[in-house]
């Protein structure tokens, strides 16, 4: 893939959907690499990074917590301050929202327990990185897989996100108690963004679906 | 302690007390107690099962590993091979059903990735009591908490299973973890033999401490009114250091860096060390002292039963041994030097410098007592002739519909699966919805399909049409969409051996299992047998479940198994050879279900074939299996998921059946549901014909569409009337589980 455009996908200790990233960035013909967690970057070489979901640290402490604090953390926010797009999916987004990267935080699914299931979104704001308006399609249908994706944030701070335009997707059907049905969120300069479903499990009609594609697409 | 004292303690019988001292030549002593009485239990060594299991049919071209090892493994082509097997975890379930569960996920994933695959998929056979009985929605809930929190965590997806519900399982359930794991075409099939005297044995994972102590021997004893004072012999797990381990260890063995590897298990280091030694024919040095543990006041004998999670012995070179233990710190696990490899047959155990014990590791792993424990002849049971008794006895078919949608036996099992990750791993194509779960191998492109097997019901009216029918379901399972079945592990959860009767429907079932393996060339590559699933006598549903494995060419066009099609006909295939009064005649209290025929496994492999080739065919938009509950259940599953109808008003089948309201409700093995497109009628019955199935009928049930469920003048309901029945049923039996 020389010529292609270079992604960065974090790995963190018990980062789970690691190659599912990796198989979905591949698959839109874009350059996937490894970052790993001890180890900082070169910025500049990427044209975006992605936190992939799984139990990084096994979610002790609390889901995210830890992986914020790894010394590659200090590479994504210089990132994120250049305006490279960044994107967490599931447990990458509770790591962006522990680092302070994106507002809020994800609690416990009302009924506290783990939720798979395929759910439907509504585009709210366009993220210009990731399936942005020209491509994105909406609704979208994508799978969940998590016991942590309630998301929540003080009354401002909902405010804030609702008037800069920073809520991203919402579940058509709230599944695990969203503040305001939020699926996803950016942060206010947009190039950060966060979202609960797996876009990397629907990339071809023989996983159920291939709506999570334009999340890729618009990186090539 | 005296001797009566002693045996107890180490669960040894006067007998075998007696064979020690005959492969020693001398008295047992000092840590050897411990040794005997773990590698000498029927968990460890298969004593009461080994003569029967060695009938198995379970070899064919495809076959790379089969019972050698951790796991079976077999060649599927292309330079694509999977490793898979299926263990129970019934005991520790039952006394703490969260860890219970959770350490049967650990334990039979290490299984799979110790060989050198990548673990690709996992699935589970659940058996629990009655919803009212004691502690059971709490047993429910643990259980399938305990699955989903170390199979999620860990990062491999939960596509399939089954679960069921019987009185029998009220003392005693049975929780079965299957896994698969895929060797891609660069990846190596790595063994547990130890060889090469001056290697190094490495102790990697997780530290050692008390849990689990004794679990192998507590897992071969059945239960009493003091099973609640077993729970310290329960092991804990960690499946966020068991997903460093898989990392680990596969980038080790892809990097050349081990000899040999073994994870800890039942009877954990003692079982690794000694089976290493004795299948690479070699002797170990061991150190106990520097085992890594939790707490310094562990004794060595407690080192060596400890059944600690996440460990893994391996044997290394030494001038590897820098590279090797890069990689795992890298993993940020530690990798200790335990011992050596010796050239002389012997296993020598050292704790502080002084020897404990010297072993030949053969006497423990191969010269472990082999009974022949008494049975009879199988004697066909539960028969019936009269046409009438065969039937269940239902007055309204739609009352009896909605009952069993409700009953649960037969509703939504969307409660269990939704706590499963189904599809981390990016590979999934068909999750736990379906009725057989379908991976995408990478490389290749093509389908694998997985399905349990094993239905408890049909081993209560007979165990070697309950054997036989565990081996044919799941492969007539695979076959309806387009798999070609391809090998089988299982798991045989029976009461106690010791009892001829238990015995006898032991070795009928595994009869049973292995003839129709053989005449369906479906060789049986890895397995596991519980025994003493009992309670105060009570013994539990003799259940060989069964784990099989399929491939097929690519995943276009692969069958739903519900309607997707309005105006598509419905079509059943029947191929008689048993008629059952079903499910539902079960559920009536003090009326145990009858049945004629038996099951003639050629036939059925006939059965496969056309059915391998039907589900193939692009026009073929739907298959199912009737199954439990008969006709009118399968046609409602079929017309739920998207609420396509069906009419089958004016089909040939009720020209020919007796009392159709109990027709729709009887059970036939076997048969099949086929929705084709309306204008390949000819197309189908020529393939039919030309693939001929000797007994095969073929009915016209009638078509697709509208909104309700339709049969003849006997079943008329709307759609989403059996879909409320369907999706609130699980709820009316556990309330306390939202």
């Amino acid at each position: 893939m020389s010529g292609s455009k270079r992604i960065g996908i974090l790995r963190f200790l018990g980062t789970n959907c690691d190659r599912d990233v990796w198989q979905a960035i591949e698959a839109v013909g874009l350059a996937p690499e490894w970052l790993w967690y001890q180890d900082r970057f070169e910025v500049s070489r990427f044209a975006a990074l992605i936190l992939p979901g799984g139990f990084s640290y096994g979610d002790y402490l609390r889901c995210g917590a830890l992986a914020a604090k790894a010394p590659v953390m200090a590479s994504v926010r210089e990132a994120a301050s250049r305006g490279v797009p960044v994107l967490g999916i599931c447990n990458g987004f509770q790591i962006l929202c522990d680092s302070g990267l994106l507002p809020g935080a994800l609690v416990r699914n009302e009924g506290l327990r783990f939720i798979d299931q395929w759910v439907e979104l509504n585009l709210v704001n366009s993220c210009p990185a990731f399936a942005p308006q020209a491509v994105a399609k909406t609704p979208s249908r994508l799978p969940i897989a998590h016991g942590e994706g309630r998301f929540y944030v003080e009354a401002e701070g909902l405010k804030e996100l609702q008037d800069q335009g920073q809520i991203w997707w919402t579940y058509a059907d709230n599944p695990n108690g969203s503040m305001a049905n939020i699926a996803g969120v950016m942060n206010r300069e947009k190039n950060v963004a966060g979202l609960m479903p797996h876009p990397e499990r629907a990339i071809f009609d023989w996983m159920g679906g291939d709506d999570g594609r334009s999340f890729f697409t618009s990186l090539v | 302690m005296e001797l009566a004292a002693k045996l107890k303690h180490y669960r040894l019988n006067q007998a075998e007390y007696e064979k020690i001292k005959e492969v020693l030549g001398r008295e047992p002593r000092g840590v050897e107690w411990a040794l005997f009485s773990a590698l000498w239990s029927e968990h460890c060594s298969y004593k009461s099962s080994k003569i029967h299991l060695k009938k198995f049919f379970n070899k064919t071209e495809r076959v790379l590993e089969s019972f050698g090892e951790n796991a079976g493994v077999i060649d599927l082509g292309e330079g694509e091979r999977v490793a898979f097997k299926m263990e129970s975890h019934n005991h520790p379930s039952y006394i703490e059903p969260y860890q219970g569960a959770a350490t049967g996920v650990g334990g039979i994933l290490r299984d799979i990735f110790t060989m050198g695959a990548r673990p690709l998929a996992l699935a589970n056979f659940l058996c629990f009591g009655e919803s009212r009985a004691p502690r059971m929605s709490q047993l429910v809930d643990g259980v399938v908490r305990g699955i989903a929190g170390y199979g999620n965590c860990v990062g491999v997806p939960t596509v399939t299973g089954q679960t069921e519900f019987h009185s029998s399982y009220n003392g005693n359930i049975l929780v079965n973890a299957f896994a698969l794991g895929l060797f891609r075409p660069h990846m190596k099939i790595v063994n547990s033999r130890a060889r090469g005297p001056g290697n190094w044995v490495v102790y990697v994972g997780a530290k050692t401490g008390r849990d689990g102590v004794h679990g192998a021997s507590m897992a071969s004893e059945s239960f009493d009114a003091n099973s609640e004072a077993k729970k310290p012999t329960v092991q804990i797990g960690d499946p966020f250091y068991e997903k460093l381990l898989i990392e680990s260890c596969l980038e080790v063995m892809e990097k050349d860096l081990v000899v040999a590897i073994q994870d800890m298990g039942a009877a954990g280091l003692t079982s690794s060390s000694f089976e290493m030694a004795s299948k690479g024919g070699v002797g170990l040095t061991l150190h106990l002292d520097k085992v890594p543990v939790r707490d310094q006041t562990i004794s060595p004998e407690e080192i060596l039963l400890s059944e600690s999670q996440e460990r893994m012995l391996l044997i290394c070179e030494p001038a590897k041994f820098p590279a090797l233990k890069a990689v795992f710190d890298h993993w940020n696990l530690d990798a200790s030097v335990v011992g050596e490899v010796k050239a002389s047959k012997t296993v020598e155990l050292f704790w502080r410098g002084e020897m404990l014990c010297a072993l030949d590791p053969d006497v423990l792993v191969e010269r472990a007592p082999l009974y022949q424990r008494r049975y009879s002849p199988w004697e066909a049971r539960h028969r019936e002739s009269k046409p009438d008794k065969l039937l269940p006895v239902v007055e309204d078919a739609n009352e009896a519909l909605l009952q069993v949608l409700r009953d649960l036996r037969g509703t939504s099992r969307d409660w269990v699966y939704q706590q499963y990750d189904q599809r981390v791993g990016g590979a999934t194509a068909r999750d736990a919805a379906d009725s057989v779960a379908v991976m995408r191998l990478p490389d290749s492109g093509r389908a694998l399909g997985l399905v349990l097997g094993c239905r408890p019901y049909v081993m209560r009216w007979d165990s070697r049409q309950g054997g036989m029918d565990a081996v044919a379901y799941p492969a007539l399972e695979l076959a309806a969409k387009g798999f070609e079945p391809l090998a089988l592990t299982d798991c045989l959860n029976f009461g106690n051996p010791e009892k001829p009767e238990l015995m006898t429907e032991f070795v009928a079932a595994v009869e049973g299992m292995s003839q129709t393996c053989a005449a369906m060339r479906i060789p049986v590559i890895s397995g596991n047998v519980s025994f003493y699933n009992e309670t105060l006598d009570q013994n539990v549903t003799s259940t060989p479940t069964t784990g099989l494995v399929g491939l097929r060419p690519n995943l276009q066009a692969i069958p739903a198994s519900h309607f997707t099609e309005k105006l598509d006909g419905i079509f059943l295939l029947r191929l008689p050879q048993v008629q059952l009064s079903g499910q539902l005649a079960e559920l009536k209290p003090g009326a145990p279900m009858v049945g004629q025929g038996e099951i003639h496994a050629h036939a059925v492999a006939g059965l496969v074939r056309l059915l391998i080739q039907l589900a193939r065919q692009p026009y073929v938009h739907s298959t199912r299996l009737v199954g439990k509950f008969g006709l009118a259940y399968a046609l409602a599953r079929m017309c739920l998921p998207l609420g396509i109808g069906a009419r089958t008003a004016a089909g040939d089948w009720f020209a020919e059946v007796r009392e159709p309201a109990r027709s729709l409700f009887c059970e036939h093995l076997y048969e099949v549901l086929l929705a084709v497109d309306r204008n390949q009628e000819t197309a189908l019955r020529e393939l039919i014909k030309s693939l001929a199935v000797d007994g095969l009928k073929i009915f016209k049930l009638g078509e697709t569409g509208g909104d309700r469920i339709v049969a003849g003048r006997a079943l008329d309901i709307p759609v989403s009337e059996a879909k409320r029945a369907y999706q609130t049923g699980w709820e009316a039996h556990f309330e306390g589980l939202e």
